[in-house]
């Protein structure tokens, strides 16, 4: 139940650690796991030129505005089991104009509803 | 069929919520009650209806352990001495006809062994009509013989 202002844990290498959702990109208030969002970038990590390397082609800084997908949530989820699951935190994945994640490593868990969501490509990078 | 993390209870589908925590630990709970029981950070040990308690403080158990236990005698085919045991064996696998018919036998003889005594002692008794009177011990030695006086 991620709406606007919720504060979201960056759960990839892509240099921001907390994001702060500013748009659902649904119709509706709400966004649950599986959704898209636009975040603003509140903290990241220091770039500096010599660690450029490592990072991924992006470079998040602070007051970045990206779109990100909800791969967390405390909210709980219902399955189609009748279980319903939650986390501890709310987590998303910063992602480019076309979908991509633009991190190369998903650190954490992700809820399984992003399958059923098709986007496979973060839940093959997730552990 | 989950097992609820706090309580032990069983967790039957679409009943219950499962959480996962930030270390990637996933808990399973039949209720409410049990998951703030355990956001609470409650010990089930300490909480008495949980299957844990029960466990550590043996609660319920001595019906399932006391099953029954029949001690078997195992019979043993043992020789007696003066007998081996061949001849308990014969003796115990005698028919009955044999026995009884053994028995009459026995006592056929007896019978006549008996008869063959009275026959003899009969015999004796008329050729010794006194030998075998009764006597008691008393008339054996005779009647103490009166002291008569030798001196006034």
């Amino acid at each position: 139940m991620i709406q606007m202002k919720s504060r979201l844990n960056v759960i990839d290498n892509s240099g921001a650690i907390v994001a702060e959702c500013i748009k659902v990109l649904k119709n509706a208030k709400w966004a649950e796991v599986g959704d898209e969002i636009v975040v603003s970038v509140k903290k990241a990590r220091p770039i500096s030129d010599k660690t450029s390397g490592s990072l991924s082609a992006a470079k998040i800084r602070k007051g970045d505005v990206r779109r990100a997908l909800i791969v967390r949530t405390k909210k709980e989820i219902r399955r189609p089991d009748g279980r319903y699951v939650r986390f501890d935190d709310n987590a998303c994945v910063l992602l480019n104009n076309q979908q991509q994640p633009l991190g190369s490593r998903i650190l954490g868990l992700v809820s399984a509803e992003l399958r059923f969501k098709n986007w496979v490509k973060v839940v093959s990078l997730a552990p | 069929l989950e097992i609820c993390s706090f309580s032990g209870y069983k967790i039957y589908p679409s009943r219950g919520r499962t959480f996962i925590r930030g270390d990637s630990r996933t808990f399973h709970f039949l209720n409410s009650k049990t998951e703030s029981l355990f956001h609470q950070a409650k010990n089930p040990r300490k909480i008495a209806w949980t299957v844990v308690f029960r466990k550590m403080h043996r609660k319920g158990i001595s019906e399932e352990v006391a099953k029954k236990r029949t001690r078997r005698a195992v019979k043993y085919n043992r020789a007696i001495v003066g007998t081996s045991w061949e001849a308990i064996n014969a003796r115990r696998n005698e028919k009955t006809e044999i026995r009884s018919a053994a028995r009459a036998e026995a006592v056929k003889k007896a019978k006549e062994q008996r008869k063959n005594e009275a026959a003899k002692r009969k015999a004796e008794r008329a050729k010794n009509p006194t030998a075998d009177q009764k006597y008691s011990k008393q008339q054996a030695r005779g009647a103490a013989t009166k002291v008569q006086a030798t001196s006034r």
